[in-house]
This record gives C-alpha cells, structure tokens and sequence, in this order.
C-alpha cells in the first residue's frame, strides 16, 4: 500500500473517529456459475492453504495481495483464463490441475492439487466478488 | 503571630487593589496570562488533547490487529503509529499533564498567590504546546519517527534511519525536556519557599510532598536522556560513531542511558498520580489519612529507589548475572514503598466510610487495575519470566495496568474532585460514573487479554500477525475494548467541554474537604495567606475560610502595587521575604512559540530562517527577563500579624539562587552522563582501544595553561562579586573589567583546550573515543558562550545603572552558573587528559 | 487455514522452558491470589462501617513485613530458577551461530566432515536430548532471538556476541519471531525450529552440509539459466554452483525448507515464483526487489529449480 494511500487513511479516520475499514464493497450480481461436485467453502480454505494469494488478490481471503498473477474477485465475469483458455467451469477445473500443459507460456506452475482441489477452488472462485 | 486573624477592618480599597493588580487581561491578550490558574488549564487542556489524539492513533493501530493480515495501514504507517503513540503519550500527555496540574493546583494548595517564576511556566506551556503540536503534524506526512518510542541505536541512526523521522522525535523530546527542567525548577522551589506561614514540612500537603520528590526527580532523571538526545543527534548528523560497535560505539549505551530517564520517569508520572489519591481519600472517606509520615517515607524510598532499577528493561542483552540479580531485587524492593501506600489507603477506608462520588469509583477502579499491573510488574522483576514477557504483549499489558491504572484513573478522579476549584460547580456526577463504567469495562476488556496474546507468544511492535497462532480471539477482544474505553474517554471530554470553565471568583467546598486549595479563590488566589496550624487546616480551624476571605491573615492586600507573594524559610515555613512576581507579557509565550519553531526549521534544515527565529528567540527572552529583577530598592512593608518583611532579597536564601542551584544540578547530571559515557565506552571497548592505538593525546602544557586560565576567570568573576558592594558599580570601573577579563579568560581556555585536540589529529567521527571526548569539549564551549553572553546582558544592565547592591539577581545567577562551568572545565580537562594517562 | 507451529510459554519443549513454564504457572497463581486478597480488603474496607484502625499494623504489617516476605521469597526462587537455568561450561555443545538480518536469519552451522562452516537461513534444525550453544549477535539493527517453547528471548546486538544454551528435549517444530523491534518487517521476521531425534539430525547435517544437487532436464536448467542471467548469484549462494552472494540467505538447500521469506509464506513452488516476482507485495520493505523480469514459463521453471534444491 502506498504511504500517501496510507496517510490519507489515517487522516480520514482521525476525522472520523474510527471507522471500521475491513467492508469489502457488495456490487453487480452477475449469475452465479455452478461447478459441479465443488464446494466453494473448502475451495476458500484450499486457497488460503496453497496461499495463492502470493500471486492474487482474492477478496476475503488472508494474506492475499499478490500482484503477479490477475486479481480474482471479479473472475466470474473474466472471459479467458490467462488469456487463452474460455472461463468454463470443466477448463478451469482442468487448468488449476495443470496449468502448463494447457496454457504453456504461464507463469503459473501446477501445484499438485487433485481433481476434487480442483473443482473446489473453481467452485470458489466462481462466487468471490 | 497571635494576633491573627487581625479584628482591625480592613482599610477600603486595598480589595480592589488587589483585584486590579491580579488582573487577568481579555480578548487577544488573554494570552498573555501568566497566572499560574489560566496557565494550568490551557496546560492541562492541551495535555489532554494530546491523550485524545494519542488515544486516536491507538484506535487505528488496533483496529489493524482486530484480524490477522489486515491491511487497513501499510508498515510504514503502522511503525509510525506506535511510535508516536508512546512518545506522545508520555512525552506529551503523561510528564505535562502531571506538570500541569501542579501549576494549577500547588499554588492554591499551599496558598500562595502564584508559582515562583509564573513567566518560566508560561515559556514552557507555549514552547510545549506549540512543539507538540509540530511534532504531532509529522504524522500527516508520513515523516513521523517510526523507530519505537525508546528509539533503539542502530535502527535510530543515520545509517538505517536516513529520514527526517527520527530527528522530529529528537525535536519533540526537547521541548519536553525544556518544560520539565522548567517545571522542576518550580516544584522545587514552590513546594520549599512558597508555602504559609506555620506549614511546616511536616504539615505540608501529601501531593506537595509528592511534587517536591518529583521535582528533584526530573533533576536527576532527565538528564540522562538529554545526554542521550544529545549523542544520538550528533551521530545522526555528524557521524559521530557513540553507537557503531565498528567504530569502538556499543548500542547498549543508548540503553542505559534512555532507561537511566525512563524508569525514573514512570514514577515521575506515578507518584503525583498516587499524591492526588492520598488527597482526595481522606476527604472522600471523611477522615484523616493514615499513615502520613510512612506515605512520605513511602514517596521518597520510590524516587531513590526508581533511579535504581533502570536494566531491568534490559535482561535479554546478556548482562552479567550479577548485575541483573542486583537489578532484579531493587525492582521487587520498590514495590514495598508502593504497598506500603496501598495498604496506607486502605487503611484510610478502614476507618472512614468511602462517599461513592465518580471521583470514588476512578480510585477504586485505579486500585483494581494498579494493584493488578504492580504484580504482574513484579513478575517481570523475576528475570527468567522476563526473558520470556519482555517485549511481548504481556509487557503491552503491564505497562497500560501501571500507567492507565496509575496515572490516567486517578486524573480522571481529580478532574472530577478539583473541577469545582476552576469551574466553581462540580462536573456531572452522571456522566462520570458512566464514564468510570465504560472505562473500566473497557480497558480490562481491552487489555487482559493481552498478557494471554503474550504469553502464546505475541511480540509487540507487530504491524501484523499470521492466522493460526491462537491470537485471533484475544486481539479481537482487545480492539473491542479499546473502542469501549475510547467511548469512556468520549463522555468525559463532553462533560469537560460542557462543564469546565475558568471562573475566576470561586467559593466551594463540595466534598467539605480540609486542605487550603477549598479556601475561597479568585485571580489573585486567596484573600489573604492563612496562618497553618495543621494538617487539614478547615478540618480543624472551619472558620478560617471566612477569617482568609475577610483579609484577616497575611497579606491581604498587595504591600508594593505589584503582584506579589511570600516566601518562607524551607523547613519551618517563616516568612521570610515578599516575592515580587511578574505580570502578564508578550514575551515568554512569543519566546516559547520562537523556540518551537526554531527547532522546527532547523529539524529541516533551513538555515537562514533557523539563524533569523533563533536571534527572534534570544530577543524576546532578553526583553522578557529585562523587566525583572528591580525591586529590591522597596523598603520592608507589613504584610499582617505584626510581621513586617523586606522587599525581594539577594544571597543564599533568595529564591533566585535556589533555582539557580537547581539549574545547576541539572547542569552537572548532563555532565556526569557525558562522563558515563566514556567510562562505559571505556569498558566495552578492548583496553587497548581506549584510546585507540593511534591516538595522539593532547598536549598537558596546553592542558595547564587552559586549567590556569579557568580558574583565573572564576578569580575575577569573584573580584567582580566584590565590587556589587561598591555605591556604584560602572561598566569601566572594576566591576565592568573584571567581568570582561573574565570573558576573555575563559574564551581562551576554551581556545586552548580546543586548539590542543584539535592539534592531536583525532576526529570525532573516526571513533567512539574521539567522539565522546569531543562532545565534552562542545558541551563545554556551550556554556562558555551561554555565559558570555549572560555576562554581556549583565554588563548591559550595568550600563543603564540597573545593577545596584539590591538589584543583582542577574549578576548573581551569572557568577553561580560562572563558577559551576569552571569546575565542569577543569573536569573536562582531566577526562580528555588524566584519564587515559592515569588509568590505563 | 493450518495452523502455525507453537509459538507458546505454556507449550515447552526444552529442559530450560520446562523450568520456564513451571515458573509463569507459579508466578500467575501467586500474583491472582494476592490481587483477589487485597481487592477483597480494599471492597470491604471502601463499604464497611468505619472502625478504627492500628497504623503500625495496617501500614507496617500490611505495606512492609508482609511484601517483604513475599518478595524475598521470590527472589531467591527467581535466582534458583535463573541458575538452574544455566548449563555450566559446554565443551562437548552443538555450537550453531544465529545472525540477525534485515528481516531474516541467517544461521551456521559445523559442516559435518568437520571442513568448515555451512550457511542456512530461517530455519534452525537442532537434535533433542543434545545441549546447543547458540551464537546470537547482529551486523546491522537490534534483534531478538525468541523461541517461547525453547527459552527466553536473547538480544541480538551489533558488536556483541550473546549466548544461549538449549538443551531441546521434545521432538517437533516450533516457532519463533524477532521480538525486539527492528524496522519495517520486524511482523515478518520469524523462524521455524525443527527438532529432530539425534540420528536424524546427523542425517539431516550431512544432507546439509552437501552441496546443491539439482535433478536433469531442460526445464530445470532452464530455471538455472534464469538465476543467474536474472542476477540472483549477486545476493544469493548456491553451494555447488558460481552462485556467491553474500547478502541474502544461502539458498543451497532452499527446496527443503519449510518456509519462505523468514516463515512468511509455506514454501511449494507457487509460492516460490510469487516471491520471487512479488516480494514487494508479499514482505513489502524487503532488500530483496520483486525480479518481475522473467517469462512467464521461465519464472515457473526458476522456481522448480530452486524448489529442486533440496
């Protein structure tokens, strides 16, 4: 965070007297999009355990603001994956798994996970905003 | 003294005289006040202003910690947070506000009309308000001091800390170090020259007693950390190597030296806070206090013993195991004088019956927290523990149970016991008991669970903390709290803002207390200075409200046309002398405001404004003390009670000498830390370093003639005292050239010294030992031209036929501090001289 | 979200926090009873009908006698346990050196043919039931050598060499963090102690003391090629290669570390490669820039070779 971000900050809760700064903001309710047999709840926990905020910024999520991959609260409405591959449920789920052998030229490295790690994750981050 | 209270009526018009005399001036030059009253609550307003802004910053660092890995600020704000938090809060709220309060209420409580020297706390509060307020802007920035309010070297210094940050705190620290050598100068000499006549030591109020301790405390506490300022600014700007372990510096020095102030400082905070419980308990329990003499024995075993436990802040730097236990037991010992006051309190409940006032429920309330933060501060007295709490959250607890529990409960208990003395009416009695409520919900909520944070391993100073440490519940607790406290906070600063007026006339004695500050006020405090006959002089003597308001004790009127007060004799309390005090001016609050913005200028770096501020500053204080010292030409006046007294006096038992002597001290304790510094350095350092290998020392030849030439200048400075006994004294006569062949002597002492070190090769920032030998050597040169420039004023006086055998108080404080710095010369030369040839 | 190694006084793991915990418990009970005593005299005291009181008894038996007593007791117990403490002259001790960073620590050992020192960083492996003798000093700020579950907290000072004995005697990991302040990163500068049975700790010292082994394949020699044309080699030492910095940590055996970043991050080699590009985000203030120079592909390769580093 910048230090004049930082500065402003504290000036406006000096003036305020101290407002709680943790609300994220609640916009645009685009259609929710399932994943079949994933469970956003895990996915949320998987992400904090892989810290795949690292690389993303991923609402409501610890210690993630990453800078080095996309920021993920509006991937719902993302058309590509990295770019290249059509934001689907089954392409994600697949990608997450192994990003290399899909989208070559990424910077993401295939971390390991299964299927059902997978499908969670995917299932989460089709309902972060 | 029989004879009073005087039956004669009191002649007309001497009441309105008085009034006119005490005046306090309206609209713009409101600010010109110096009665010690207005300046109590501008003071005490101002302390508290910096608790709320302090407070703020605390609200916003734990709202970062409410969860793990938040980031509502960066680190960069983060450390600047909890640094000014704690600098601020005891920089700029606790050792003012305490001041404060005694400027507002020692006069009243011993019955004088005044302090001694009310411009010198009027300089102080504007230098403090206005630096304050400077050094609080900091924050707005983001040039704020982030090193942590004990500002470690290296971190602090010049390599690792390039910015300006920590020159601002070096900044803020001076001016609190400038208002309280001030404020002790007045304690000293308030609670010892200023009290009514029969107010014998033994009778003295408690809370003087405590401000007389606290007084000679800050003597001798802070100079330690003005020395320490001191080094560190000259690393910081000149690379002068004190805390570089390459260049022979230890970072332990620092240490020492900023603990060597900093534990004498909690109890320079604690004990006035105690003095207030010891006033207000008796009263609220409606019976004596239990245990006078062992509370006095009490306050003064604390302040011996507090300058004796300073390492215990620094078990975890391998210290010898010797020292430590040495260390550890005076810790665990101080609590005894501390337990002997408790108990001493208690007892006093014991025997009375508690009026539950809100007052009432900030004394109980600072009995649970206090008691609670003096064990666990007993627990960390046990080195083992230590090495596990210190730095850790559990001593973030401890150190908010000591001083929120001491100091900040019983200023709430006083604000609502003394509000009627400014205000005339007593604050809300509704609002404060909710206040004391939230408040004491508040913090325990805010701060217990802290010492569980610390023991599962939470260290202090943390911007952030990862999830999974167990931590979560507690800081989530703990920022609840705060919010909770801070509403407490809240309710009061409404009720201040809606109740606290300064009403001039006052009459009121709401909780039928029997100390004199109950006596019936106004501007020139009471009527007339009672006769003390006892401890609680109304308890005892109920009329003597009336007989002191009728003008029937001392001094009813004002005897000279000025503003004025008497002095007593220190230990019997007889008068003595009539005190002629100064009135309102311009000069000390343009002169604080200058210096504020002096340093400020200076702290970045503009020269030319900094040169231009500084002659603004010397002018004004010159102007400032030129209207003083020329009443000693008045003869003797009665002053009541058949007791007639001289007209300001000059010698040993004048006012102006014992704060010269006070001054003095200070002088010599900076000196003394200096010297630490180089034994200490001495002993870090391989004795074959110290100096190092390839130092050359200073010639002695050039050593002799320079300690000739010091001690020739105090011969003429003697030689001129003599001469103030002459009818007349001439600037070209033998005063006015002895003095100038003073100046001139010492001008080439100092030359000579310099010269001869300069001569060796060595510089100051090659190596600690140069550096430290050198700082002596300026810390000398200062007080030569200090001096030289007091003895122009004084030739200057001498010049306009204003110095005369009664009128010499500024010759006379001239030749003291004239003398002193000899000795500190000649010391100085047998550092940077005879040490290394003698000892190593 | 897994939660973190212990980092508690209550949880001890060596014979010096046994003694440790032990005390806090002793000191806690002692100081509750003595706060609910005097607060139940003060309450009473406060609400009873006034009665008359003897000074010397209240003041003297109550402010004197009674915490003379206690303290004094406390005290020698406090030396007792201070010295119990102490392990006495070690000849025979593992010595191992701990030096404070900026923001990390770097930790040496004995290699284990006896042919010199050997570097790590943030993360210290010691073998139970054996006595340590640990170096702690600093060649830059004041830090603070804190491990709850092992012993008390040491200062690490410039100039000056501090030791601490552990004699570890449970085997797991435990945390620790710089609890002396220390500048920007001071939140995110802690370390993982990992102690190991004795044998495995002998097999663990051999490993280290090897140099970097790297597996084939073009992939991970690309990943090497990314070091070295991406300046890593300026900062960082990799045993076994040309790699010879000296400013951050020793990276010869980094694929078998717990964590990054002085235990900020798990490490895996996702949070390898947004280190290494993001550091700025992740630790921001750290001396380390964020290398966003790399490819994409060439990045993830960087990262499998350093996590090969094992």
């Amino acid at each position: 965070m910048s230090s004049v971000r930082s500065q402003a900050i504290v000036g406006a809760v000096l003036l305020m007297g101290g407002v709680m700064g943790i609300a994220g903001c609640i916009d645009s309710a685009a259609p929710t999009v399932r994943v079949v047999g994933g469970d956003p709840r895990a996915g949320r926990l998987l992400t904090e355990q892989f810290a795949c905020g690292s690389c993303h910024e991923i609402p409501d999520t610890r210690r993630a603001l990453g800078i080095v991959g996309p920021p993920l609260h509006t991937f719902a409405r993302h058309v590509y994956i990295a770019g290249e591959l059509p934001n689907v449920p089954e392409q994600l789920v697949a990608f997450l798994q192994d990003p290399p052998a899909l989208v070559p030229g990424t910077a993401m490295p295939d971390l390991g996970l299964t299927e059902q790690q997978a499908r969670d994750i995917a299932a989460f981050l089709y309902e972060v905003r | 003294m029989s004879s009073l209270p005087s039956p004669l009526p009191r002649p007309p018009g001497e009441l309105e005289e008085l009034e006119r005399v005490w005046k306090v001036p309206t609209g713009i030059r409101r600010l010109t006040a110096v009665n010690n009253t207005y300046i109590g609550i501008y003071y005490i307003g101002t302390a508290l202003l910096f608790l709320v802004l302090a407070g703020v910053l605390a609200l916003i660092m734990r709202t970062q910690l409410a969860v793990p890995e938040n980031d509502l600020v960066s680190f960069k704000t983060y450390n600047q947070l909890f640094t000014m938090h704690g600098s601020v809060m005891m920089f700029l709220f606790a050792i003012p506000v305490i001041e404060a309060i005694a400027v507002f209420l020692l006069p009243a409580m011993l019955a004088a009309r005044d302090l001694p020297f009310p411009r010198l706390s009027a300089f102080a509060f504007w230098a403090y308000a206005s630096g304050g307020l400077i050094f609080f802007g900091t924050l707005f920035f983001g040039v704020a001091p982030d090193g942590g309010w004990f500002m470690y070297p290296p971190l602090t210094s010049h390599e690792f800390s390039p910015g300006l940050n920590a020159d601002f705190w070096l900044l803020g620290i001076g001016f609190i170090e400038i208002s309280a050598i001030a404020g002790a100068i007045e304690l000293v000499v308030g609670t010892l020259r200023t009290r009514p006549p029969g107010m014998s030591l033994d009778k003295m109020p408690i809370y003087a007693w405590v401000m007389l301790v606290v007084g000679a405390m800050i003597v001798f506490g802070f100079p330690p950390v003005i020395a320490g300022t001191l080094l560190l600014e000259l690393e910081r700007a000149f690379h002068w190597p004190f805390f570089v372990a390459e260049r022979g510096g230890d970072p332990v020095l620092w240490q020492h030296l900023f603990w060597l102030f900093g534990h004498p400082e909690v109890y320079i905070i604690f004990l006035p806070a105690a003095g207030l419980v010891s006033m207000m308990i008796p009263t609220l329990a409606r019976t004596p206090l239990v245990g006078y003499r062992w509370i006095v024995l009490a306050v003064l075993s604390t302040a011996v013993l507090s300058f004796g436990l300073w390492a215990h802040h620094m078990f975890a730097t391998g210290m010898p195991h010797v020292s430590s236990a040495f260390f550890s037991a005076a810790s665990m010992a101080v609590a005894i004088p501390t337990g002997i006051q408790v108990f001493a309190w208690i007892a006093t409940l014991w025997r009375g019956k508690l009026q539950l006032t809100a007052a009432a429920w900030f004394i109980l309330g600072f009995f649970f927290i206090f008691v609670l933060g003096g064990l666990t501060g007993v627990m960390v007295a046990v080195i083992p523990f230590d090495w596990q709490a210190h730095d850790t959250y559990f001593v973030v607890a401890h150190l908010h149970y000591v001083l929120i529990g001491g100091m900040v409960f019983p200023l709430c208990a006083a604000l609502y016991y003394w509000a009627p003395i400014a205000s005339g009416k007593p604050l809300s009695e509704r609002m404060g008991r909710w206040a004391f409520w939230l408040m004491f919900v508040g913090f325990n909520l805010a701060f217990f669970p802290m010492h569980i944070s610390g023991l599962l391993g939470m260290p202090r100073r943390v911007y952030t903390y990862r999830e999974g440490l167990g931590w979560e519940p507690w800081n989530l607790a703990s920022t609840l709290g705060a919010y909770v406290l801070a509403a407490g906070f809240a309710l009061i600063a409404i009720d201040l803002i809606k109740n606290l007026r300064i009403a001039g006339k006052v009459k009121t004695n709401p909780w039928r207390a029997g100390t004199l500050e109950w006596l019936p006020l106004d501007d020139y405090a009471t009527r007339s200075i009672p006769l003390v006959e006892s401890r609680d002089p109304l308890w005892d003597r109920p009329e003597l409200s009336e007989e002191v308001e009728r003008g029937q004790h001392f001094l009813p009127g004002t005897a000279t046309g000025q503003r004025e007060t008497i002095v007593t004799s220190p230990i019997e309390a007889r008068p003595q002398y009539l005190m002629v005090l100064p009135g309102p001016s311009w000069y000390p609050m343009l002169a604080g405001v200058g210096l504020a913005l002096f340093f400020f200028v200076l702290t970045v770096k503009l020269v030319v404004p900094a040169v231009l501020l500084a002659a603004f500053t010397l002018a004004m204080i010159f102007r400032w003390v030129w209207s003083t010292d020329r009443s000693g030409d008045l003869s003797p006046v009665a002053v009541g009670g058949g007791i007639t007294l001289p007209v300001s006096i000059n010698g040993p038992i004048s006012h102006a000498w014992w704060a010269v002597f006070v001054l003095i001290l200070v002088d010599g304790t900076i000196f003394a830390c200096l010297v630490f510094s180089y034994f200490f350095l001495w002993t870090t350092n391989p004795q074959s370093a110290w100096p190092p290998a390839d130092v050359e020392l200073p010639r002695l030849a050039w050593d002799w003639i320079a300690a000739a030439m010091w001690i020739a200048s105090s011969l003429f400075i003697a030689w001129a005292a003599r001469a103030v006994s002459a009818k007349r004294i001439r600037v070209l006569g033998r005063f006015g050239v002895s003095l100038t062949i003073a100046c001139g002597l010492a001008a080439a002492a100092m030359l000579t010294s310099s010269f001869a070190l300069f001569k060796t090769g060595m510089r100051p920032s090659d190596h600690a030992y140069g550096a430290i030998v050198y700082t002596i050597l300026v810390y000398q040169a200062f007080h030569v031209v200090v001096l030289i420039t007091m003895a122009v004023y004084t030739l200057l006086r001498t010049y306009k036929g204003l110095l005369s055998q009664a009128n010499r108080v500024s010759f006379d404080s001239t030749r003291l501090l004239w003398h002193y710095m000899v000795v500190q010369g000649l010391l100085a030369i047998a550092i940077a001289s005879g040490a290394p040839r003698l000892l190593s | 979200m897994r939660s973190l190694p212990s980092q508690a006084v209550f949880d001890p793991a060596s014979r010096g926090a046994d003694i440790l915990s032990e005390l806090s418990l002793v000191l806690t009970i002692g100081a509750a009873f003595i706060f609910f005593a005097v607060m139940a005299l003060a309450i009473y005291a406060a609400f009873s009908a006034p009665r008359p009181v003897d000074e010397r008894r209240w003041v003297v038996g109550g402010g004197v006698v009674i915490p003379t007593l206690v303290l004094a007791v406390l005290l020698i117990y406090g030396l007792l346990a201070g010295s119990a403490l102490s392990h006495g002259e070690q000849t025979k001790a593992l010595r191992v050196d701990v030096i404070g960073k900026l923001w990390w620590w770097e930790v040496r050992y004995q290699a284990a043919d006896g042919s010199g020192w050997i570097a790590s960083a943030n993360e210290l492996h010691l073998p139970a039931d054996c006595i340590a003798d640990l170096r702690l000093t600093s060649d830059n700020v004041i830090h603070s050598f804190w491990i709850p579950s092992l012993a008390g907290k040491v200062d690490m000072i410039p100039g000056h060499e501090n030791r601490l004995l552990l004699h570890p005697t449970r085997q797991g990991v435990y945390r620790g963090q710089c609890a002396e302040y220390c500048g920007d990163q001071h939140a995110r500068m802690a370390l993982d102690v990992v102690v190991h049975s004795p044998a495995e700790f002998r097999q663990w010292l051999v490993r280290e003391s090897q140099p970097a082994r790297s597996g084939a394949g073009d992939f991970l020699l690309r990943g090497k090629r990314a070091f070295f044309s991406g300046g890593c080699a300026t900062c960082h030492t990799i045993r076994g290669t040309p790699a010879r910095g000296q400013l951050g940590p020793d990276l010869t055996h980094i694929g078998s570390r717990r964590t990054l970043g002085a235990a900020t991050l798990e490490n895996h080699v996702g949070t390898m490669a947004g280190w290494i590009v993001g550091v700025q985000a992740i630790k921001p203030g750290s001396l380390m820039p964020s290398m966003n120079v790399y490819a994409g592909d060439e990045l993830r390769a960087l990262a499998t070779y350093l996590e090969s580093l094992e």
